[in-house]
């Protein structure tokens, strides 16, 4: 090294302006989490703690604490976490012990049945769901019953259909890691099927199921728009938001219901955190695969209850689907494309201003924790570690809570970052910093893996950081960096819960426009501009898949060639 | 009951498709027997083993134990004892646990289990790790529980499937000698796969050795080394010089009188390198072209105008490269094989 400096002056030259680009690596990123996530974060702290004379105090808790209505909104929150959970969770280990433990056929349309609630917004299922039970659904017009679909039941199926999936995957990456052979030392060793279950099946699963229960509870309190859809007066704590901010434009109340519904996100995202640890310090990954043998007093009612729920979970999406084609529902079922016409809230201009914004948070949100990954690589430890705890904190944060720090930072006149305010860009960081955490997570697995070899390879023939990082880095993460981009696009493009507070009358996004298409009562368009949505993302998933087929070509002609 | 056939594998097949996988083949291990299945990768000797396991079904022949059939018995009926190469503990329990497991499973008290798995743990000489978890463990740690786990039960037979091969060198070595050792302490009967000849030689009672799923010669490690019955068998037991008819008439026609002289059929004249007699002489037939120092032995491509032979020597004989030497070997040393490779696919050299 010193011989390199000593001899050649212009490589220091380049030594400085690779420190200098491994800074830069590291500080826009980070600056950008501090200022669109931690400042708005304190924001709408010491919002809730403003008094009406605009000192710091804890008047506004107080008040809050004493109403009715939010200890209502909490026990609600709370019970319909508990028992989203327990159903998900439960039905979830159903199924995917179905896929990964059982031997029958169809797998994969179980499989796409459970990718469908990834492509629309979260209010989807509560369309359905009225579709299907609501005062004019399909059951009471031909049952002859009287359904009210409104309320904790209706919200219940809708929050059980949205998390289970999420639970399913969970639970599906315990169990698929798990190794053929074990099972056959069992076996030989004289153990049961049931005592294999019981004690190989279960034991691996279990930070998996204490994963996807904490996962889909922090889904489920935190979700806003089946709530807004189908919860009916069953209020809940992301609605009680709502009603505070655009209600009753009570800020610093708002501020205060959601630091309150911060505190069991943050709790949940931490043990859960901690849980995926434990977990991943278990796995020593799978030498042989297990391929389950057919038994089919095992695989037909686990094969039929798997492919019960999967149909519950495609139906009430299904039923979107068909009922925006659908002339009168439920009166003329003839087929129509009338209700594609839609010329309130703005027609299909958001649809656009959607996928642009997505395009943004995608392309930028993916470029940012990349060089974030670089640069962390880089840093000491002292300064690496701070920043990836800063990193990994967008997920314990509510989407609800995120869009009113949004609010309460960048609508406000103070400071220049008010120019913001009403631009496409804000609400596509807003979308980026919400799912930050997954993205880099992502991203950071790619560069775990990562040879240091590789690097110092590069590096050994001369070439400087810049040239590494596009030239060596870039390609070897190229998978990585396309599911943080393509999982930045599709949730940007369902998202509802943090840009609700962010759309203004010129510019406003998808989710919001069902959502104003079902309050005016024309559940119909809601349907077919939802349709429209999932057409979008699925499109892009279909886009992804491809593209990662094409890198696992690549990655197996490599690997044997 | 004929205590050399306590398992005894009848005129097994078994086919994945139109791919015959195991071909009419039959193996008997002895009562304390160490019996070990010596083949390439793909020859078939671990679909054998798990069919004796029971953990993959077969088309045709029957697997006896004790003179009664085992065919119809599910895998964990038939208490037997295995270890994979992969080690497969159970990666929740303790390593206590793991070596109780099949104690427990039987019912045994929990005080009796505690007893025999602590007496496992002073036999494998890991008597500290008892309240482990595997993936504290290192490789060979993992695989000696996995070897108490499976002789805990007392198994009927004990299988190893390349119980060796993920290991390092040196711990591959001593674990070796654990195997063997704790094999005749125990009597257990026991039947091993490898892909490692030496592995083989140095482990087994019996060797048989395996190609495209059949059985290409069975016998004691000395007879499979020494009078190999075909040129696979030759080339795969360590290394040797197979020279045709016409190289024996040219190199050393002293030998063409122990020529089987079956119509059909063609011979190769297994001489292994050891075998191989060496002088310097400058009028001698062969050249040496390269010398390889091994330590105890030196290692020598020997050129002649039949073809060129590898010679091992030890000790003095001073022979540079390019020196002119003469051959000779003793007609005792001379195996003549039959060439089942110039028909069937050539089975992959592993040496």
């Amino acid at each position: 090294m010193s011989r390199a400096v000593a001899g050649a002056p212009f490589r220091r030259l380049a030594v400085d302006g690779d420190r200098l680009l491994a800074a830069v690596c590291l500080g826009v990123p980070t600056l950008g989490l501090m200022v669109f996530f931690l400042y708005p974060m304190v924001i709408v702290f010491l919002r809730s703690i403003t008094e009406a004379d605009g000192g710091y105090g804890l008047a506004n808790y107080a008040e809050v604490l004493g109403t009715r209505g939010f200890w209502r909104a909490t026990r609600h929150s709370m019970e319909m976490g508990a028992a989203t959970t327990a159903i998900s969770v439960f039905l979830g280990f159903i199924i995917a012990h179905g896929l990964h433990r059982c031997a029958f056929r169809g797998k994969s349309l179980i499989r796409a049945a459970i990718v469908l609630p990834l492509l629309a917004p979260s209010l989807v299922q509560g369309l359905g769901l009225i579709f299907l039970l609501g005062r004019n659904g399909l059951v009471n017009r031909f049952m002859g019953t009287d359904l009210d679909i409104y309320g904790f039941w209706g919200l219940l199926i809708a929050n059980t259909l949205y998390a289970l999936p999420q639970a399913v995957m969970i639970i599906g990456a315990a169990l698929v890691l798990s190794d053929a052979r074990t099972y056959e030392a069992a076996e030989v060793l004289g153990a049961s099927p049931w005592r294999q279950f019981r004690d190989i099946t279960l034991p691996a699963a279990r930070f998996g199921i204490l994963n996807a229960a904490f996962v889909t509870f922090i889904i489920t309190i935190t979700d806003f728009g089946n709530a807004a859809v189908i919860g009916g007066d069953y209020s809940v704590l992301a609605t009680e938001i709502y009603s505070q901010v655009i209600g009753q434009m009570n800020f610093n109340l708002g501020a205060v219901v959601g630091i309150m519904l911060l505190l069991p996100t943050v709790v949940a995202y931490y043990i859960e955190r901690q849980a995926s640890k434990r977990q991943e310090g278990q796995g020593g990954g799978a030498a042989v695969p297990f391929v389950p043998a057919p038994a089919p007093a095992r695989d037909l009612p686990m094969g039929a209850l798997s492919f019960l729920i999967a149909a519950a979970i495609a139906l009430v999406i299904g039923i979107v689907v068909y009922a925006s084609f659908v002339k009168l529902w439920p009166y003329r079922f003839e087929l129509t494309f009338k209700h594609y016409a839609i010329t309130l809230a703005g027609g299909y201009s958001s649809l656009w201003t959607t996928i642009y914004i997505s395009l943004i948070a995608a392309t930028g949100g993916t470029a940012l924790v990349f060089l974030l990954g670089l640069g962390l690589r880089r840093a000491p430890a002292a300064l690496a570690r701070p920043i990836q705890m800063l990193a990994v904190m967008p997920a314990a944060v509510p989407g609800m809570v995120l869009g009113l720090a949004y609010i309460l930072t960048f609508n406000s006149t103070a400071t220049p970052l008010y120019l913001l305010y009403g631009t496409a860009a804000l609400i596509a960081a807003v979308n980026f910093y919400h799912y930050h955490t997954q993205a880099f997570l992502t991203v950071m697995t790619g560069f775990r893996q990562l040879p240091a070899a590789l690097e110092e390879a590069a590096g050994s023939l001369g070439a400087g950081l810049g040239r590494i990082a596009a030239g060596v880095i870039a390609p070897y993460l190229a998978p990585m960096l396309v599911s943080a981009f393509f999982f930045l696009f599709m949730r940007s493009m369902v998202t509802l819960s943090a840009v609700v507070f962010l759309t203004t009358p010129k510019l406003t996004v998808a989710s919001v426009t069902i959502m104003r298409l079902d309050d005016a009562g024309l559940t119909s368009q809601a349907a077919a501009f939802s349709t429209c949505v999932m057409l979008v993302v699925a499109a892009a998933l279909l886009g992804m898949k491809l593209l990662m087929r094409r890198f696992g070509r690549a990655g197996r002609a490599t690997g044997t060639g | 009951m004929d205590p050399t056939r306590f398992l005894d594998v009848v005129r097994l097949t078994k086919k994945y498709g139109t791919f015959v996988a195991l071909d009419d083949v039959s193996v008997t291990v002895g009562e304390s027997e160490f019996v070990c299945l010596l083949g390439p990768s793909g020859c078939g000797k671990t679909t054998l083993l798990r069919v004796i396991a029971g953990l993959t079904g077969f088309d045709a022949g029957d697997v006896r134990l004790d003179g009664r059939s085992i065919a119809d018995l599910p895998a964990r009926k038939r208490g037997f004892g295995i270890v994979f190469q992969s080690y497969s503990l159970f990666p929740n329990m303790t390593v206590a646990e793991n070596i109780g497991y099949g104690l427990r499973i039987r019912g045994v008290p929990p005080e009796r289990v505690r007893a025999r798995v602590s007496e496992l743990l002073e036999m494998i000489r890991l008597p500290h790790l008892a309240d482990r978890l595997p993936w504290q463990l290192s490789g060979g740690q993992q695989q000696r529980i996995a070897l108490a786990r499976a002789i805990a039960v007392d198994p009927r037979v004990l299988l190893l499937d390349e119980p060796l091969s993920a290991l390092d060198a040196k711990v591959r070595a001593d674990l070796r000698g654990e195997i063997r050792r704790l094999q005749r302490d125990l009597g257990i009967p026991t039947l091993m796969v490898t892909h490692d000849q030496e592995e083989a030689l140095a482990l087994a009672d019996r060797i048989i050795c395996m190609n495209n799923g059949t059985v290409v010669q069975a016998g004691t490690p000395e007879e499979l080394y020494l009078r190999p019955a075909t040129r696979f068998v030759a080339d795969f037991m360590g290394t040797s010089n197979l020279l045709d008819t016409a190289q024996v008439e040219a190199l050393f026609p002293e030998l063409m009188a122990s020529r089987p002289a079956e119509a059909g059929v063609r011979y190769h004249a297994c001489i292994r390198p050891e075998h191989v007699g060496l002088r310097p002489d400058p009028e001698g037939i062969g050249t040496v072209r390269t010398v390889t120092f091994l330590g105890n032995l030196r290692r020598l491509e020997v050129e002649t105008p039949a073809g060129s032979l590898t010679v091992e020597t030890h000790g003095s004989v001073d022979v540079p490269e390019g020196s002119h030497v003469a051959l000779s070997v003793e007609p005792r040393h001379c195996t003549w094989v039959i060439d089942d490779m110039g028909t069937a696919a050539p089975g992959g050299r592993v040496s």
